[in-house]
């Protein structure tokens, strides 16, 4: 009996014990974001107080050519990153799952997952510098291109930094995809092999379908992270030439650090984590209905 | 029994929360000085924007601690960006910088606005009258007839080169006209070098400044006024005069992305026109002044300028209006503006000084210094600080564009001054 009052009361107080962790949230998660969202209704130079313009910034946003640029180079990012780096981390996921040298097989494309952004922009900034590693070895070869600027105008310059980061990311992917390979069960699978299933129809009616799940959370992840593109783009060109290559986060804290234009800086801010939080919702529910229907 | 437990779940609760309460607030439970009440201290910290500079700095603390009991600490950062978003948002905090460097121009009154920064007025009166600040450089300190901050150095723009490469070319003697320079050039080039140097980042505008100045003062400093327009004719000839000199293979790659000092020892490039703090920067690489590398004055592009356009730059050092330290602070700036302590500081960087009683080592730098407060130079501010923030931000871009890939400048020349329209229409 005085078990049960105990435990009643411990169950009625504990949520007392969340309150420190919440507000410690509260403090530095949803005051800030709630400062941002005004910040952005404001002309502020971080100087003097913010001063209430209204949808000033927003209008500006979607007028400045330099900013729908970027919002541009954006949407390549993400169609680049939802497909290159899945597409080439699902091949090699696949083709060394069950191999005897599997592991050491995926090594490669692993190891440069350890690598910061930071140091992937500067490796590829050098390789792809007119006269870098990749102008040199063309030449070596004799094929066309090696003076080329690679980085040096829109939309090659974000194509080969989706290249670039493709390389580093392919390599997590990869390692996603084994442990969904790992999670199906193997008698289904065998008794496709007996049946003559093989190479591509095998993996076309048997295991793509059963990889539904791990590929949701790939894409997912690769969705958020290509919609907040920053550093291998400012190692690698800062933005420019121009702003040929900057893409939203870029604009944001150009807007905010470098013109000390705090408002349209949060602006920016605010629609890039409007359109990652839409999108990775928007997705979620997309593919978990599926999942629903399906099951 | 349920209240007694209740009680004692939130008497942890409260002392939990006074304890995190507790462990944020700092200062150990003494009364700190009220805002603005002066605490003498015996070091100051100099927040700074020139990482590369700190042993300089930390010889300079070491000779101020010496000489007037003061000492100074470098607190340096790398990134020009971070930095200034720093100092922006320490004015909204308790803990304000005592001394920190900063810009002249456009950046500087925004903070003189805001009445961010103090007053140092009677210490510029005294640096003129004992000869310690030449009166010239008042007035990038001047707002409303005061002064604020005081001078971290001052530096004329040259053009650095090589020595070693200008020997392999054959060539004996520095150019003094623009035509000379030109045949420098080619020789250089037929040597198989790149004769300059360019970027499409930060300094894009060097180039646009040098061929400006040299052509047009008059519509350059107009056009930092905002009482010319980007797309006048002066300007687009400039920009024009500027393609043919890429077109015609003057230039080293403009993404490059080794450093420019190590462009210049490697051979990469001969010359590079830059402030002559870029002597300190050659020195850390250990060119030796006047046998590896050397430096002479940028001809003017139009010989018939009756005075060479000298691109001049100063940087300020500040102190906040509320700092606690006034009096140390105004002890170490005192200093700071002497010969001894110009002497220290000038010699710990091989660069020169703002304060012609310094004595500065480097024989080139010192008969630079003479020369230019003589009569044949114009003085003419660097672009960077004479262009409002953001209309030096878009042109940034569009020369970095431009370098990359040459063509009709018309089109961004607009851009710039689509923005500056914006921003002079701001100011009236």
């Amino acid at each position: 009996m005085r078990n049960a009052a105990a435990a009643r009361t411990g169950a009625r107080v504990a949520p007392l014990f969340g309150l420190p962790a919440a507000g410690v949230v509260a403090l530095l998660l949803y005051l800030p974001f709630l400062w941002t969202t005004y910040v952005s209704f404001t002309e502020y130079d971080g100087l003097a107080s913010p001063v209430w313009n209204g949808l000033t910034n927003y209008k500006a946003m979607f007028s400045d050519p330099d900013l729908i640029g970027s919002l541009v180079n954006t949407l390549l990012w993400v169609a680049g990153m939802i497909t290159l780096p899945v597409v080439l981390g699902l091949l090699v996921a696949v083709l060394t799952y069950g191999h005897k040298w599997g592991t050491w097989l995926r090594l490669p494309f692993l190891l440069p997952y350890a690598i910061s952004g930071v140091a992937v922009g500067v490796i590829w900034g050098f390789v792809l510098q007119p006269d870098g590693a990749l102008g040199q070895a063309l030449g070596f070869f004799g094929l066309p291109g090696e003076h080329t600027g690679w980085l040096q105008s829109g939309p090659g310059n974000t194509l080969m930094m989706i290249v670039a980061t493709t390389w580093q990311a392919a390599g997590v992917n990869a390692l996603l995809f084994v442990v969904g390979l790992q999670s199906i069960p193997t008698e289904p699978l065998e008794a496709a092999r007996l049946d003559g299933a093989e190479g591509f129809s095998l993996f076309r009616h048997h295991l793509w379908p059963q990889l539904r799940a791990i590929t949701t959370v790939v894409i997912g992840l690769s969705l958020v992270g290509s919609l907040k593109t920053f550093d291998v783009v400012w190692v690698m060109t800062q933005g420019g030439p121009g702003t040929s290559s900057e893409t939203l986060a870029l604009s944001m804290y150009k807007e905010t650090f470098v013109l000390n234009d705090y408002g349209q800086g949060a602006a920016i801010a605010l629609f890039l984590s409007l359109v990652t939080f839409a999108a990775s919702i928007l997705y979620l529910r997309y593919q978990l209905g599926d999942a629903r229907e399906q099951g | 029994m349920q209240r007694k437990t209740n009680r004692k779940a939130l008497t942890a609760l409260v002392m939990a929360g006074a304890l995190a309460l507790s462990a944020c607030g700092g200062g150990g439970g003494t009364a700190g000085p009220a805002k603005g009440e002066d605490k003498p201290v015996d070091s100051l910290k100099f927040y700074n924007d020139k990482g590369g500079w700190k042993d300089a700095f930390t010889q300079v603390g070491a000779a101020s601690k010496k000489d007037v009991g003061v000492g100074m600490e470098p607190v340096g950062y790398s990134d020009s960006n971070t930095y200034t978003a720093f100092i922006r948002s320490s004015f909204r905090t308790k803990e304000k910088a005592d001394l920190f460097t900063w810009h002249t121009g456009k950046e500087l009154q925004d903070l003189v606005d805001q009445k961010l920064v103090a007053e140092t007025t009677d210490q510029w009166t005294k640096a003129i009258a004992d000869g310690n600040i030449p009166e010239q450089l008042k007035q990038y300190f001047t707002f409303d007839g005061k002064q604020y901050c005081v001078p971290l150095n001052a530096g004329y723009w040259v053009m650095y080169y090589n020595k070693a490469v200008f020997k392999k070319a054959g060539i004996t003697e520095t150019p003094k006209n623009w035509a000379e320079l030109t045949q420098v050039a080619d020789k250089v080039k037929a040597a198989g070098v790149k004769p300059f140097y360019q970027t499409n980042i930060l300094f894009s505008f060097v180039w646009f400044e040098t061929l400006l100045a040299g052509k047009d003062p008059d519509l350059y400093d107009a056009l930092a006024a905002g009482k010319a327009k980007y797309t006048d004719p002066g300007v687009v000839e400039v920009m024009n005069e500027w393609k043919k000199m890429i077109d015609a293979g003057y230039f080293s790659d403009p993404g490059a992305k080794t450093e420019p000092q190590a462009q210049l020892k490697n051979g990469d490039v001969a010359m590079i026109n830059f402030g002559t703090w870029f002597s300190g920067n050659l020195n850390t690489l250990k060119m030796k002044a006047g046998t590896d590398y050397d430096f002479f004055v940028i001809p003017n592009v139009n010989p018939a300028l009756p005075k060479t356009s000298m691109i001049f730059e100063t940087g300020p050092v500040c102190s906040a209006a509320a700092s606690d330290h006034a009096s140390t602070v105004k002890k170490w700036t005192d200093w700071w503006l002497t010969p001894q302590a110009q002497t220290a500081w000038a010699n710990s960087r091989g660069d020169l000084s703002f304060n012609p009683k310094a004595e500065v080592k480097d024989p080139a730098l010192s008969k630079l210094n003479k020369d230019v407060g003589g009569d044949g130079y114009r003085l003419i501010n660097r672009w960077f600080e004479a262009t409002p923030v953001p209309v030096a931000n878009k042109a940034l871009e569009v020369f970095g564009a431009f370098v990359t890939k040459p063509g009709d400048p018309m089109p961004g020349l607009q851009k710039i001054q689509a923005e500056a329209d914006a921003y002079w229409a701001k100011q009236k």
